[in-house]
């Protein structure tokens, strides 16, 4: 069973549609990202599955049940971190986890052992005791994630979760949660417009914008969905009559020389050590070669511009 | 459900004691007051602190003045520092979320108003005690008792409607302000109402029965508080309150 699934949900403000016929799947137990620029409809998705705004059409199912008439049941099974930490800065660290285990009726014995059990491997256990509003912000950002799993959730949301936070502080946070999704075998949906965090943390991704869904499916499968695997050779010896043979290779789909390197779009990157062979016998000298690295970026990228020229 | 009314007034009331509060305002205005109305006011007033009917009066009124101090900030508050998202996005009922607020605001009118009568007795026990045991007639006692509940009850039912609705603290608290202004405004008006009408008005109010009066107000109170929550029940809408 999908820990999410939705099916056309929409949801307009006024004339602006927000949420667009959004169609999704997110499997249990992934690291699931929501990629997106600003005003995407991020957000607002997270706060349709969470059953705090209803859906204009479409429905939407978490855990197995409707958002529209069962959002108690989801908000019971399931934390969430929305755009701002939201944690009570006059009570201490302990006090707003406290206050969160004693929302879902934990026992008084099981809240301490959780609160120590969170705390500690952040090294935040030791100051469990101070008001949090003397903390930095990348320390509040980690109590507000550890907030979201007090409970042993099935299912987290994370709005932004590294949002306004220095480089290192970021990568604190993320290692943090890539042990934290492991540790406790949660399913996390997590929104973000940081598509490296999203490479890095995430085995399912899905970018939206403007409301609608744009491309669905692992890092690796966005990248072969949308970008042709390319190879740049630099080397001695290649003349017109070598690039003229392997134009007609039918690995080849594409070459062209600039500055002095020969640039090769391939139908399947992982025959290129055919390629490389046939320039071999043809004589040519080898000094460098190198795969382009498609990146998560470059994908966004490339989906945005196509639906922007779409719509032009 | 009560068991998370218990919870939300809980949070509350540790927010307004603000155990955590590194700069003590909230204790340090805690202690004024407690300090006015149990120390200065008993020793300017002697025996009639505790013996006059006058004195029902303020504590009558004293709770709305008190709870309206930190009722502002209940949702307006939480909404100013981004804190309300997260708790609408729990498992805690609209209800819970509304009546434990209101409860909590509701303790902290009852609680101040009796630690400050035990502190004002124990001041003019000492000072004009005269060696033996003075202590509030049982009547006032039990009126204290009764009005510093419907009275924080009706402070904490028109704070937590305007901190609904309130954009900021400081919009909340203004909108407070106005409010008791407009509760007061009969009490500065008696001057301007001619003294016949005054006279009748007293002799009206001379031949009523004391406990009649206050059974009276305190059915009032209770029917403007009821819907006053209603209303407030109506209005607390997640969809709505993750917009504003």
């Amino acid at each position: 069973m999908n820990a999410i699934q939705t099916n056309h949900l929409t949801r307009s403000f006024g004339d602006l549609k927000a949420v667009d016929r959004l169609t999704l799947e997110v499997p249990r137990g992934t690291v699931f990202g929501f990629l997106g620029p600003n005003g995407s409809g991020k957000t607002t998705t997270i706060r349709l599955l969470l059953g705090l705004l209803d859906a204009d059409q479409g429905t939407a199912e978490v855990l197995g049940f409707n958002t529209k008439t069962q959002a108690d049941e989801i908000r019971t099974r399931c934390g969430a971190l929305l755009e701002h930490h939201g944690l009570y800065e006059r009570l201490s660290a302990a006090g707003n986890l406290d206050y969160y285990g004693r929302i879902w009726h934990m026992p008084k014995t099981d809240r301490e052992k959780r609160i120590r059990e969170l705390l500690e491997p952040l090294s935040l256990y030791e100051r469990r005791d101070e008001p949090i509003g003397r903390w930095s912000r990348g320390m509040k950002q980690k109590l507000a994630v550890v907030r979201t799993l007090m409970h042993r959730p099935e299912l987290i949301f994370l709005d932004e979760p590294t949002a306004g936070l220095d480089p290192v502080a970021s990568a604190a946070l993320r290692e943090d949660l890539t042990r934290l999704a492991v540790q406790e075998g949660v399913t996390i949906f997590l929104t973000t417009h940081n598509l490296s965090e999203a490479e890095r943390l995430c085995n399912q991704v899905a970018v939206i914008n403007r409301g609608q869904l744009l491309a669905h499916g692992s890092p690796a499968e966005l990248r072969a969905q949308t970008s042709t695997p390319r190879m740049y050779i630099t080397g001695q010896g290649i003349t017109q009559q070598v690039i003229e043979d392997i134009q007609k290779n039918t690995l080849v789909k594409k070459i062209q020389q600039q500055n002095g390197k020969l640039v090769v779009d391939l139908n399947d990157l992982s025959r290129s050590h055919e390629l490389i062979k046939q320039l071999v016998h043809a004589n040519v000298s080898i000094d460098e070669v190198y795969k382009e690295k498609v990146d998560l970026e470059d994908v966004f990228l490339h989906l945005v511009d196509e639906e922007g020229r779409g719509e032009g | 459900m009560i068991a998370d009314i218990l919870n939300v007034a809980w949070k509350e009331l540790r927010e307004i004691l603000t155990f955590g509060d590194t700069r003590g305002r909230s204790k340090f205005s805690l202690v004024i007051l407690i300090l006015i109305f149990g120390i200065i006011f008993p020793l300017q007033n002697g025996r009639d602190w505790v013996d006059s009917p006058i004195s029902i009066m303020i504590w009558g009124w004293m709770p709305f003045i008190w709870v309206s101090g930190v009722v502002a900030d209940l949702f307006a508050g939480e909404r100013e520092r981004h804190t309300l998202e997260a708790l609408l996005a729990t498992r805690l009922s609209d209800q819970a979320i509304l009546f434990g607020k209101l409860l909590a605001a509701l303790i902290y009118g009852f609680l101040l108003t009796w630690v400050i009568l035990f502190v004002s007795l124990i001041t003019v026990n000492i000072v004009y005690g005269r060696g033996g045991l003075l202590f509030y007639p049982s009547e006032m006692t039990v009126a204290a008792f009764v009005f510093s509940i419907l009275v924080s009850g009706l402070s904490a039912s028109i704070g937590v409607l305007v901190s609904l609705r309130a954009g900021s603290v400081r919009q909340a608290q203004q909108m407070m302000s106005v409010g008791m202004l407009v509760l007061f405004l009969p009490f500065m008006l008696i001057q301007f109402i001619p003294e016949k009408w005054l006279i009748s008005i007293g002799n009206i109010v001379a031949n009523m029965k004391p406990l009649q009066v206050a059974i009276g107000i305190a059915i009032t109170l209770l029917i403007v508080e009821t819907i006053l929550i209603v209303i407030a029940r109506r209005l607390f809408q997640r969809s709505k309150l993750i917009l504003d």
